[in-house]
């Protein structure tokens, strides 16, 4: 109370939320992590970890504990200032999406009108760090994963876009929690599954997640745009792709599967959270799924699929959901 | 890694893969000329493994030589093994019993399958699959584990001795292995569940490095890869060394020699060499498994040659003896050093992920290839 | 599918002197001895008929450095094993731009023997580190030198040999 009477609310409330969602994407991390290893595990025949705690369950910490405490090591010839930004500027761009994603009805910190818009402006700037990283580390096969990183990026924003159009122009509003009350009767993904596909292949895409990890395709590339970077630098890069995953799925939730609607539960207040948390974290696994089931694909076929399948798709797609919308209104 | 030899005119650069990549299974460099992209000209540099087994194999007794053979491609041993006892019974004319015989087609044939089943998992690996290395070298452990009960190691095998092998199987050794040939013939529908239907497998390797039967030829690939390009070529038919002619299997071909013909040839010869060791395990006659060799076997003067089909092709060795127990020269063809040597034609103008596609189907042992 | 008779044919064509020998004790069917100059020809012979290359090495022995090749045949079981001497500090053709498969087995006999290939592209050192190019560690010192009629194959059981020289024999006959 003492803090409040000369801060203005609005900050306090900036300041919890940005607690919060660090924390949240901390959190998500390790879950995602734990799940990721146990799941792969499983998909495989094999138990994953278990050595740490229950079933393995204190693993990540420790493998946290263990990043924290590593050395970060600095190669030679390599564009200090940006090797240094790069896994900052990673991180960022996967954080401020939280501000906007409404997670139940009353729990979301900022309903901007153009939502997702913002949503898909600042993702567009992960592409520019893992360039700058790519870039910086001076080493060929950092700049062959940035340059593919980038290249696909910016073939499979487009199918994204357009889809995301698609299903705006439907709700008729760029605001997130809009495009959520919009979906109240029916889930737009059962008006629209060809865009809901095209969305989470681009999306698998866009997170840079097997089967189109090719920015670090180990196999090729080593690691990637991350070859150089270890210790936090590396873990950045790793709490990013969960954050920026959950971020994509969550989109993919409000976009298509009615984001927290759901069977309400009288006993909790905030079932929307309960609803909205669950239908991510089936996506997420499905992600998770096809990564430990597909081989890669090839970059010529990766952006094959970008611009001969999905883009005239989603164009068709937003045409014609564009002329039954005007024919419905008339 | 600076660029130094960066050629401005043509814009192509430089980029060193291995000796320490993921893909190069081990110690072998590339050197590649990239334009972007593409690959103009694959360099492979061998000899970061080069232990020079000729020379210590023309340095001591042949016997004492055994235990290297299985140290060359230690993922298939036991051929090797075969192919040099052979070569010294072939030399110093010794009497091989036939059960010894069985015992060995058997333990060969089984080294063949679990070398097979590492490549599947490396090679979808290499693809980018993680999960099929998991389940193939679950197989794998089995073999390893039937091996180990009589052979007592796990990888560098040295179970052959010149006229026979070094002990009998027992039953429970048979047991393991009938039972091992039942699970196997089950997961044969897994793979190809998980891999072989899957549309970006077949997109990623289908097409890709072609070798021509008169690239073959010129080359001296053998093995696998000549399989694939359409070619029955098996010295186990050919030339039926040890009791293979005793045998019913067939020499399983591709037709367009690209990688996904060598990676349905591999997986069929799996289930041939499964019918061979049930076939052996049926027939094997009592008798001896080691038969009267003296202590200290004189090569007598005069060259002779062995070669045997490895999992990875054919494997010769070419001795010359001088009438004492020191081979006077040997030499060990190695089957992937052939192979690989394909590759800077192969290679050219193709796409990086093609090149780790290429190299993963030929199943390179780096160590066998240095020697 | 060719029969080895009509190899033999081919090869004796070339002036090269050829044998067949006992495939159970040998290895191999056909020996065949040359001359350093004749290995080119030799090795065309050997693609027009359809061969491969299976090795290529050497064999350091009194007077002069034995060459060898082996081929074999994809569908005729037909192994053929090829010598050609070469002397000390001479120079013996490349067969590499005829088998390419022959330009790596060449720069290894290089390594280990010393034996320059005339018209090899790229004689560098392959399984040797550049700076041992000097090493040629297969090269036997002067008290283990055999001469070379001591390694020569001589049929330590008399009915063996005699019946296959009688076949070859059979054979140049019938040619």
């Amino acid at each position: 109370m003492e803090i409040t009477s000369f801060l203005p609310p609005d900050i306090i409330r900036m300041i919890v939320s940005a607690v919060v969602i660090i924390s949240f994407v901390f959190l998500n991390a390790m879950v995602m992590t734990y799940a990721e290893r146990k799941l792969a595990g499983h998909f495989q025949r094999r138990p994953g970890p278990m050595e740490v705690g229950s079933h393995g369950l204190l693993q990540v910490i420790v493998d946290g504990l263990k990043l924290i405490g590593k050395q970060l090591i600095l190669p030679k010839d390599v564009d200090r200032p940006l090797f240094r930004l790069a896994p900052l500027l990673a991180f960022i761009p996967v954080v401020l999406p939280f501000i906007v994603i409404p997670f139940s009805e009353k729990l979301q910190v900022a309903d901007l009108n153009i939502g997702l818009i913002f949503i898909l402006a600042i993702s567009s700037l992960n592409g520019m760090a893992v360039l700058i990283a790519g870039w910086s580390s001076n080493n060929k096969y950092s700049l062959f994963g940035a340059l593919r990183s980038v290249a696909q990026n910016i073939a499979y924003e487009i199918p994204i876009l357009l889809v995301v159009l698609t299903v705006a122009l439907m709700a008729n509003t760029f605001s997130l929690k809009g495009l959520v009350e919009a979906q109240s009767g029916m889930w737009f993904i059962l008006l629209q599954p060809v865009a809901f596909i095209i969305y989470f292949i681009a999306g698998l895409a866009e997170t840079n997640r097997a089967p189109f990890d090719l920015s670090e395709a180990e196999s090729e590339l080593t690691a990637g745009f991350h070859t150089e970077y270890s210790g936090m630098g590396f873990s950045l890069f790793f709490l990013g792709e969960y954050a920026n995953m959950f971020v994509v799925c969550s989109i993919a939730t409000i976009l298509f599967l009615g984001g927290w609607h759901g069977i309400p539960l009288p006993f909790l207040e905030y079932t929307g959270v309960f609803w909205f948390l669950l239908k991510v974290y089936a996506l997420l696994f499905v992600m998770i799924w096809c990564r430990w089931t597909y081989p890669r694909v090839r970059f010529d076929q990766l952006m094959n699929l970008a611009w001969k399948y999905l883009i005239p798709f989603s164009l068709v797609n937003f045409i014609i959901t564009a002329i039954v919308l005007v024919i419905v209104k008339l | 890694m600076k660029s130094e030899t960066n050629t401005q005119q043509n814009q192509s650069f430089t980029l060193n893969m291995g000796p320490q990549h993921p893909s190069t299974h081990g110690v072998l460099q590339v050197i590649l000329e990239m334009d972007g992209e593409y690959v103009l000209d694959p360099q492979p540099v061998l000899g970061y493994i080069h232990r020079m087994h000729e020379k210590m194999g023309e340095s001591r007794p042949c016997r004492k030589f055994l235990p290297n053979t299985g140290r060359m491609d230690y993922v298939c041993a036991l051929p090797f093994n075969h192919g040099y006892v052979g070569l010294i019974e072939r030399a110093a004319g010794i009497e091989v019993p036939p059960r010894a015989e069985y015992i060995r087609v058997i333990t060969s044939e089984l080294n063949r399958v679990a070398s097979h089943l590492l490549w599947l998992g490396a090679f979808l690996l290499d693809l980018g699959a993680f999960t099929p290395i998991m389940y193939s070298f679950d197989d794998r452990e089995q073999i390893l584990d039937i091996l180990e009960e009589i052979t007592g190691s796990r990888l560098t095998y040295c179970y052959f001795r010149p006229g026979g092998v070094y002990q009998d199987i027992s039953d429970k050794f048979i047991e393991g292995t009938r039972a091992f040939i039942k699970r196997m013939r089950s997961r044969f529908s897994i793979y190809e569940k998980l891999v072989a239907t899957n549309i970006i497998f077949i997109k990623r390797a289908e097409g890709v490095g072609v070798i021509s039967p008169d690239m073959a030829r010129r080359y001296g690939v053998t093995g696998p890869l000549l399989r694939g390009s359409g070619i029955s070529y098996d010295i186990r038919k050919q030339e039926p060394y040890s009791v293979y002619s005793d045998f019913d299997f067939d020499v399983p071909v591709g037709e367009n020699g690209d990688s996904l013909d060598r990676y349905k040839v591999r997986v069929q010869e799996m289930e041939q060499s499964l019918r061979i060791i049930e076939q052996a395990l049926d027939k094997l006659p009592e008798g001896p498994y080691l038969g009267k060799a003296p202590k200290k076997i004189k090569l007598p003067p005069g060259d002779s040659s062995f070669s045997v089909e490895a999992a990875r092709g054919e494997l010769a060795y070419y001795l010359v003896g001088d009438g004492s127990e020191i081979p006077y020269r040997l030499k060990i063809r190695v089957p992937s050093y052939s192979n690989l040597s394909v590759l800077p034609e192969l290679g050219r103008g193709i796409l990086l992920a093609d090149l780790v596609t290429i190299m993963g189907s030929f199943d390179l042992v780096i160590p066998e290839i240095d020697r | 599918m060719k029969s080895m008779n009509q190899f033999v044919d081919a090869l004796k064509r070339l002036s090269v002197q050829i044998s067949e020998v006992d495939y159970d004790r040998r290895g191999y069917h056909l020996e065949v001895s040359m001359a350093d100059n004749q290995v080119r020809e030799f090795a065309k012979a050997m693609l027009d008929n359809e061969f491969y290359l299976v090795f290529v090495t050497a064999n350091h022995v009194k007077p002069a450095i034995e060459v060898v090749y082996q081929f074999a045949h994809f569908s005729t079981p037909c192994r053929v094993c090829a010598r050609a001497c070469v002397a000390e500090g001479e120079k013996i053709s490349t067969i590499s731009d005829i088998f390419h498969g022959a330009d790596w087995h060449e720069r290894e006999t290089k390594d280990f023997f010393g034996v320059n290939f005339e018209g090899h592209p790229n004689l560098k050192p392959l399984l040797l580190a550049e700076d041992d190019a000097d090493l040629k560690p297969l090269l036997k010192s002067e008290k283990m030198l055999k001469n070379v009629e001591e390694i020569r194959w001589q049929g330590e059981k008399p009915a063996k040999p005699a019946a296959a020289g009688k076949q070859a024999e059979q054979k140049a006959e019938q040619s």
